[in-house]
């Protein structure tokens, strides 16, 4: 192999000058463009999706906890409630009128019922809420 | 710009296409001496730069970005595979012999003997010299391709020469 610099050039050349991919290589490449551009869409709608369910958690949760605490307060308004019609009640008592007394003592174990039932149905009420809203 | 901005990103690679589809193909060659690698790497720059062509500020000039990406997608897909391949493989002489079909037989012989030298040489100075004759003899062109000063590109080929031309001496003395 006689090889002068100009052959050589002359080979180099015609080895690397042609170099080029095959001539299905552009339809190959767009149809897999196309391929990744509907797998991004289906992706970002499945992102769409989960970042939705998290937000919708997240806001289930926060109200969840108000709703607890306003239980909590209920509940406790409610006693509060209560013991201060008893203390109003033993303080007022000696200087109610006969007939007011006697009235009450009439109606008086329904007034106390009524009363329980109301102390113990603000907590129930509560519990029911919420769980309706889980439903 | 106006393409991607407009969220035509098919129409910008289709525009980008022409322009760097050989740029790129014989890059990621030089690279990796195997012409269905080469492709696969050319195909997974041109997605690499159809999804990241939104997030292209324009710091850098294109055809920079582009090289860059093509490099690295190379590089990483030398790293994962092993053994290396050569420009002599059969399925290279073959793609030799297809560059023109009414070559003669002796200047064949020539021309594989040229792959198996430009084969031997040092990495660098093998990929200077491929890209320089696929590029029409643009040193700038190269020295943009490999992210190197024009001075270095011409050292590399200068060196590459060198080898070449006394590899091809010995040849044809033995011969």
């Amino acid at each position: 192999m006689s090889t002068p610099d100009s052959e050589l050039d002359r080979h180099l050349e015609a080895l690397f000058g042609g170099l080029d991919t095959r001539s299905d290589f552009d339809a190959r490449l767009m149809a897999r463009l196309r391929a990744e551009a509907h797998t991004g869409a289906t992706e970002r709608a499945m992102r769409a999706r989960q970042q939705e369910r998290a937000r919708h958690r997240r806001a289930v949760v926060e109200v969840q906890s108000w709703r607890r605490w306003m239980v909590r307060l209920l509940t406790l308004d409610t006693l509060g409630v209560a013991l201060l019609l008893v203390v109003t009640a033993v303080t007022a008592w000696p200087h109610i009128r006969t007939d007011v007394v006697d009235t009450f003592r009439q109606f008086g174990p329904y007034i106390v019922m009524l009363l329980a039932v109301l102390i113990a149905a603000v907590p129930l009420l509560g519990m029911w809420a919420e769980q309706n809203t889980h439903a | 710009m106006e393409l991607v901005r407009a969220e035509r990103r098919d129409e910008a690679i289709a525009l980008l296409l022409p322009v760097f589809r050989r740029k790129v193909f014989g890059l990621a060659y030089s690279f990796l001496r195997d012409r269905e690698a080469a492709e696969d790497v050319t195909q997974e720059v041109f997605i690499k730069v159809w999804r990241a062509l939104p997030g292209f500020d324009g710091r850098a000039s294109l055809s920079t970005w582009i090289y860059t990406i093509a490099r690295n997608t190379s590089l990483s897909a030398l790293r994962a595979r092993r053994p290396q391949a050569s420009l002599s493989d059969p399925e290279v002489m073959e793609a030799v012999e297809a560059i023109d079909p009414a070559t003669s037989a002796d200047i064949m012989a020539d021309r594989a003997a040229v792959v198996r030298l430009v084969d031997q040489l040092p990495t660098k100075q093998r990929q200077a010299i491929m890209l320089f004759y696929m590029e029409a003899r643009s040193h700038q062109e190269v020295a943009a391709m490999l992210a190197m000063p024009v001075g270095t590109v011409k050292t590399l080929l200068h060196r590459a020469r060198a080898r070449l031309s006394a590899a091809a001496g010995k040849m044809s003395a033995t011969a």
